[in-house]
């Protein structure tokens, strides 16, 4: 198989020195896959995608993306070398205009390609230029993570990481939200989610990864992964070897 | 009480509104209340004051006054130098101090306690430097001319308030129309955030304290220009621009200014109606006001 678009090496993160919540993480994603990132609450899968984004301290290993080291660089610069990240929460600039959060996106982008990518951007997402003169903080859920997508997008990223885009929405609009990321992947962006949502989510992904107690439990193809009761085990506690591929498979 | 306290009020109000703006912008993108910026007023008076007096002299000592003004030439372009050395302090205070406290991730309070003690070395230094003598840019007498209303001002007065207003402007326009304003915006409202979308924080964080410097640097010169240059005008002025900041709306900058002329004119007409040693009591009560009334001032945002 060909070298790994993102990976993580021995991964060890957390907020304070003395108490890692990503232990030892070794994590592959290939150019153009949609990989899942599972796991039961407090598994550490917000913390890891937050490490490789550079917005927790790395206590051991490393991030690499397309062969380069990003593990001693700031957000800004990870977002330079194609790593763009969704966070979670307080993911639009609230007090902005729709308009201004994809300025300030584009800023990054030599001065005349930016008014063509927010207008690439306008086309993708046909609301967001209706509204865009509408202050964020004023949109629906829905439209807000479409927002933090579009952001995240402007600068051509070549992997896109999104953290429980689906968090506080309604179902349908989940649907629609998951629809719309299945489509920016199949697009060529790599994509790397964050889910509590399994089933709809499963239905998307290429791959699963699970996380339990801050290490890698399960390494599977997503397809057949919904209906087998693997996951199950994992979300309950289960330490057993489960199919697919495991940490102690990869030795 | 006559227009004239009026006028007094929009000059004294203008140094402070620049000065404000400072405070402002330094608080809401570094999140912590900078006592040491009435330092930067003091400093810039000064360094444009030894600016000035070394060109003075390397040119002769005859500097003739530019038109209706009490200064020659020195004065504007010593003000050029002293807003880039002023900022250059600011900007060395920061890696001295702040900058490391920041990234040790210190809490707000001892950020502040830092910022006393800034304010504490660099007022000292300039005693130390300059002597506590108070000094003047200039000793040309202005006659304050008619300017309608029954109010009465100097060039000198007018320049300041103009030059205030023009500054004003220009600093709204560059928050608003420019890429770096948004910057400072995205950072102000959420740094993390403001990473992930590509910006880079410490460069904003160096800007900020570099315009804040510039401008408490062109307050402190109108401030010498129209009063006189003492080691204690940057602390006598700290408390009005609290004031002024807060009551605008912390970020605002023309809320800033605008509050900066409210306070003036509110301790000028104090000192018209009630005495002039109640001066000082009026931005300490204006400030207990708004943070009991409207604790996020006059333009600033909810939440």
């Amino acid at each position: 198989m060909n070298a790994p678009l993102l990976a993580t090496r021995a991964l060890t993160s957390g907020y304070e020195r003395d108490l890692p919540i990503v232990r030892e993480v070794g994590m592959e994603v290939h150019e153009g896959e949609f990989l899942l990132l599972l796991g039961p609450n407090g598994a550490g899968k917000s913390t890891l995608v937050k490490t490789i984004a550079g917005l927790v301290p790395v206590h051991a290993g490393a991030v690499t993306l397309g062969g380069a080291d990003l593990t001693a660089l700031a957000p800004h610069e990870r977002l330079r070398h194609g790593l763009a990240f969704v966070p979670q929460t307080e993911n639009v600039f609230t007090t902005m205009s729709i308009h201004e959060n994809l300025l300030i996106a584009a800023q990054v982008l030599p001065r005349p390609d930016r008014a063509g990518r927010i207008a690439a951007l306008y086309d993708m997402f046909p609301d967001l230029a209706r509204l865009r003169s509408l202050r964020a903080g004023q949109l629906s859920g829905g439209q807000r993570q479409m927002l933090a997508v579009a952001r995240a997008l402007i600068v051509g990223p070549s992997v896109l990481i999104l953290d429980e885009p689906s968090a506080g929405l309604a179902p349908k609009v989940v649907s629609e939200v998951f629809a719309r990321l299945r489509e920016i992947n199949r697009g060529g962006v790599t994509t790397v989610l964050v889910e509590q949502n399994v089933k709809a989510a499963l239905a998307i992904a290429d791959r699963a990864v699970v996380l339990v107690e801050g290490r890698v439990r399960l390494d599977a193809p997503a397809a057949g992964l919904a209906e087998s009761d693997t996951l199950g085990k994992l979300f309950l506690g289960g330490h057993g070897r489960q199919h697919g591929t495991t940490t102690e498979d990869r030795g | 009480m006559t227009p004239q306290v009026l006028m007094d009020g929009v000059v004294a109000g203008a140094m402070i509104g620049l000065g404000a703006i400072g405070i402002t912008l330094t608080y809401s993108i570094l999140r912590f209340a900078n006592f040491a910026h009435g330092e930067f007023i003091s400093w810039g008076a000064y360094l444009a004051l030894a600016i000035a007096s070394a060109l003075g002299t390397l040119t002769g000592g005859d500097v003739q006054p530019i038109g209706p003004f009490s200064f020659g030439w020195t004065l504007p372009v010593a003000l050029v130098l002293a807003v880039i050395l002023t900022a250059g302090l600011a900007l060395g205070v920061d890696a001295l101090l702040f900058g490391p406290l920041r990234r040790r991730g210190s809490a707000v309070i001892i950020l502040v306690m830092a910022s006393f003690g800034a304010a504490l070395a660099l007022r000292n230094m300039i005693e130390f430097i300059f002597t506590s003598s108070p000094r003047y840019f200039s000793t040309e007498l202005q006659i304050a001319a008619p300017v309608g209303g029954g109010m009465r001002a100097t060039p000198d007065q007018l320049l300041t308030v103009a030059v205030a207003l023009i500054l004003v402007a220009a600093i709204h326009l560059l928050l608003t129309r420019t890429a770096m304003g948004r910057s400072m915006r995205a950072v102000a409202e959420n740094r993390q955030l403001a990473g992930l979308a590509g910006i880079d924080a410490r460069r904003v964080i160096r800007t900020v304290w570099a315009l804040g410097a510039g401008l408490a640097c062109v307050a402190g010169v109108m401030s010498g220009l129209v009063v006189q240059i003492r080691p204690e005008m940057g602390l006598d002025l700290l408390l009005p621009l609290f004031a002024a900041a807060i009551l605008g709306g912390i970020g605002s900058v023309p809320g800033a200014m605008l509050a900066g002329l409210i306070v003036g004119v509110a301790e000028s007409m104090t000192v018209a109606v009630v005495g002039a040693e109640w001066r000082a009591a009026v931005a300490f009560v204006i400030l207990v006001v708004i943070l009991l009334v409207r604790p996020r001032g006059l333009f600033g945002r909810a939440g």
